[in-house]
Parts: C-alpha cells; sequence; structure tokens
C-alpha cells in the first residue's frame, strides 16, 4: 500500500514537472522562430561580408548559402495562428501573415528558390560579382516577405 | 445509402472549391503584383540629354513613389497614392503631360516654383506634404531636365482626388501662414573647402533625396526641426520610429563603413545580414538602388562626415 502511494507521488510529481503545457506555447514558437530567423540573417550576413570584398572566405559561400536554404523551408511551419505582434508579444509579425497566408507562402517559397540558385552558382565555382548578383536576388526574396508582414523595429 | 444525393453534393462542393480557388488565385496575383516595383516606360533611344538626365533625377528624388496610386502602378506618376498624417489624408496630384489633370500646360517656370517655393501656378500654397523645403534646393538646371522627362511620358487623364484633412487644416490660407512662419527658401551653394564628392551627396542627401524628411524629427506643425536633421524620429510617416543616420556610434549609423551604405543602399542588407523592410525598402527599390555607384558613394561620404547627433 505505502509502496503503491510512493509510486503515485512519483507519478503525479514527474507530471507536474513535465513542462507539457508549455510546449509549443505562442512565446516559445515566437523566441524559436527568432532563432530560426536569426540563422538565416547570420548567413547572410556572412556572404554579405564576402561581397563586399571584407573577407576572403568566397570558398564558404556554398555552405551558408545551404544553410538559407535549408532554414527557408521551415519558415511556413514557424508561423502558427496566434503567434502575430497583437498580444503583448516580442514579436514583429503581423497580422496580415495570416490574413494573406497564400502571398506569405509565395514570399517563403521565394526564398527557397533564389537561395537554391545561390548555392548553384557558389558551387558552381562563381566569382565574387556573381554570388553579389545573386544574393541580391535572395535579398530581395527576404524584403518581399519583410515589407508587407514585418512590423518596423521600435 | 442513396449514391445520388452525396454525388451530386459533392459536385457542387467541387464546383465550389474550384471557384473559390479561382478567386484565391486571383487575390494572390494581385497581392504579388502590389508588391512588385513600378515599371517606368523605357526613355527612348534618341531622347535628349535633358530627358535622359530628368529620368535619373526623378529617380534620385524618389518622384515615383508618391506620385503613383499602389493599386494602379500600370499609370506611374498619374498620383493618387493615400499618405495618411497625424493632419488627415493626403492624395498625391498626377505629374503626367495630361494638360487638364496633370502639368501638361506648366512651364519651366511653374516648375521652379512649386519645387523652390512651395506654390501652385495660381499663386495658391502647398502642404509641406509635399517636400518642397527639400526641393527647394535643386539647381534650376535639374528642375528644367525633370520636367523635360515628365513631359517625356505618356498622359494619363487621372483627375486629382481632394485631401481629407481634419479641422482646421483644410483651410489653406494657413498655409501662408505656415510658410512665413517655418519656410526659407534656400538655394544649394557648393563648399569649396569640400570636395567633390562630398558636395554631390551633400546635394543628395539634403535636397533631392529629401532623406531628412522622414529622417528627422518634426514639430507640432510638421515642420522639421533643423537642429535635429537626420537624428531620426519616433514619429515618422505612418507613426512608426525612423532611424537616425546621423554618425551616432550608438543609436546612428557611427559603426557603418561607408561600403556598409553604399551596399545597403543597393540591395537593402543591413551590415548584419538583416534585409530592410517597410519604408525604407521601398526608397531602395524605386530611387537608391537605381544611383549610380558613384552617387551612391558620394551620400556616404556626406552622411559619415556629418557631426553625430543624439536621436532613436
Amino acid at each position: 500500500m505505502r509502496c503503491k502511494t510512493m509510486l503515485g507521488a512519483v507519478i503525479l510529481l514527474l507530471g507536474f514537472s513535465m513542462p507539457a503545457a508549455a510546449v509549443d506555447e505562442p512565446e516559445n514558437v515566437i523566441a524559436y522562430r527568432q532563432s530560426v530567423m536569426k540563422a538565416i540573417n547570420g548567413h547572410a550576413g556572412a556572404i554579405v561580408a564576402v561581397v563586399k570584398g571584407q573577407v576572403s572566405f568566397v570558398d564558404h559561400v556554398a555552405a551558408h548559402a545551404r544553410g538559407i536554404n535549408a532554414m527557408s523551408k521551415l519558415i511556413p511551419g514557424l508561423f502558427p495562428k496566434g503567434t502575430d505582434n497583437l498580444e503583448d508579444s516580442d514579436t514583429r509579425a503581423l497580422p496580415d501573415i495570416w490574413q494573406d497566408w497564400p502571398r506569405f507562402e509565395i514570399a517563403a517559397k521565394d526564398l527557397e528558390v533564389e537561395s537554391a540558385k545561390l548555392v548553384e552558382v557558389a558551387e558552381g565555382g562563381g566569382d565574387v560579382a556573381a554570388i553579389g548578383a545573386q544574393l541580391q536576388m535572395v535579398g530581395e526574396a527576404c524584403g518581399s516577405c519583410h515589407k508587407p508582414f514585418r512590423a518596423e523595429k521600435n | 445509402m442513396p449514391q445520388a444525393i452525396p454525388r451530386r453534393e459533392e459536385l457542387v462542393a467541387r464546383l465550389l472549391v474550384a471557384t473559390l480557388l479561382a478567386i484565391a488565385l486571383q487575390a494572390v496575383t494581385r497581392a504579388a503584383a502590389a508588391e512588385e516595383p513600378i515599371v517606368l516606360p523605357a526613355v527612348a533611344a534618341d531622347a535628349s540629354e535633358a530627358v535622359v538626365r530628368g529620368a535619373y533625377l526623378v529617380r534620385a528624388g524618389g518622384c515615383v513613389a508618391c506620385h503613383t496610386d499602389p493599386k494602379r502602378k500600370d499609370m506611374p506618376f498619374a498620383g493618387g497614392r493615400a499618405l495618411k498624417t497625424a493632419f488627415g489624408t493626403f492624395y498625391t496630384p498626377n505629374l503626367t503631360p495630361d494638360p487638364v489633370h496633370g502639368i501638361g500646360d506648366w512651364s519651366d517656370a511653374d516648375l521652379l516654383h512649386a519645387l523652390h517655393d512651395g506654390r501652385s501656378p495660381g499663386g495658391g500654397y502647398y502642404y509641406p506634404a509635399f517636400p518642397y523645403p527639400s526641393y527647394s534646393g535643386l539647381s534650376e538646371r535639374d528642375v528644367a531636365d525633370i520636367r523635360a522627362y515628365l513631359l517625356s511620358l505618356p498622359p494619363v487623364p487621372r483627375a486629382d482626388r481632394a485631401h481629407e484633412l481634419s479641422f482646421p487644416f483644410g483651410f489653406r490660407p494657413l498655409l501662408a501662414l505656415w510658410q512665413w512662419l517655418h519656410f526659407e527658401p534656400v538655394r544649394f551653394e557648393t563648399d569649396a573647402g569640400r570636395s567633390p564628392d562630398w558636395n554631390r551627396g551633400a546635394y543628395l542627401v539634403r535636397y533631392l533625396g529629401h532623406c531628412g524628411e522622414c529622417h528627422s524629427p518634426r514639430n507640432v506643425l510638421g515642420a522639421i526641426d533643423q537642429d535635429k536633421a537626420l537624428s531620426g524620429t519616433f514619429d515618422g510617416p505612418g507613426g512608426k520610429k525612423v532611424p537616425n543616420i546621423t554618425p551616432q556610434k550608438d543609436h546612428g549609423i557611427g559603426r557603418w563603413s561607408a561600403l556598409d551604405i553604399t551596399y545597403f543602399l543597393k540591395t537593402g542588407f543591413l551590415p548584419d545580414g538583416d534585409v530592410a523592410g517597410g519604408a525604407m525598402a521601398e526608397v531602395i527599390s524605386e530611387s537608391t538602388g537605381h544611383l549610380t555607384d558613384g552617387d551612391r558613394a558620394a551620400i556616404a561620404t556626406y552622411l559619415l562626415s556629418l557631426a553625430p547627433r543624439e536621436g532613436p
């Protein structure tokens, strides 16, 4: 009997200590999303430094482009409903994303396509000028989402 | 279970889905079009030097972004864009050479008077939503070339829409008072002590590019606080924060190199790899992205030469 009580208490305690309720809470998804966006941002910043001629790591560009391409495929999944900037949340994601979801998906797809082309250019031994030209297309893809769907910094 | 009914229902459902899809697709195409940059008619191969120069100056001046209805990008310069401000909504006028609705019957002097003095050919006063306090510094030759280019465009017979302003701002004679209080025509003078590059940058930033119109704080009557010019504002267009573009180290561009500035103005990439959104993205796609590398470098030279100012 006492053994069972102990077991019950342990199970109960475990149950309470499991952070089940916190999984995929909006604030957690928002923080995770920002980590993924920062990853894209970081790779882009690295390529920008190469294109500007500030560093000579041209042979790294393909790896960074693959990083952006891999992350771009995750983007639509990072925006579940209820993760906009309406509540007192720490995000710049505008509600327009969900009002105009097909267009949002097109913009995300655009980044996937343009970053894949950047991978090709870099793997094909493209020079800095060719990389720069395709990076600009990647930037436009980023902008095609940031313009309509991201609030400006406060 | 009878088969006929679900089949008919299925048919109806399919039709409905197909229709909805078609509508949705149309909406998507239209939405995507709204994000596209404005395509300007190509300048004719045999165009005069004035028209060619004017086309470039109009790009540098960012005229097309405000003077085009975002829903009618097929009619560039025909006006109709709504500019929402604290004083009400302004609707931009038609700049095409239509003689009735546009500027087809304007003379060089008329356009000069509008850009230099904020006055219409009929003598009326313009609202400073039209950034004439900046354009006031344009050279006469540039204004004449801008007019030559605008006159080369296809005329669009689109009537201007009246502004919708809150009381008492709709009362235009007040603008004479505003000008008396806040406006002094300026003329660009070359600073012989500075490089040609710096002087060109000063002209582009202060006058033609009118950067300070968004990047400066304004007083309650909407006049730019010149002592804080380019130091950014918490209350820019649409009530949004606009960043400080003086070389202040923490909030401004004090840690940016000239290359950081020119690359940003060309591509939208910030030094850290983020890509601009919002109003500046539009400025880049409609204006600074079309400038020569030399002009972007001049802008950088000028901005980095400024005294750092505190500001958001």
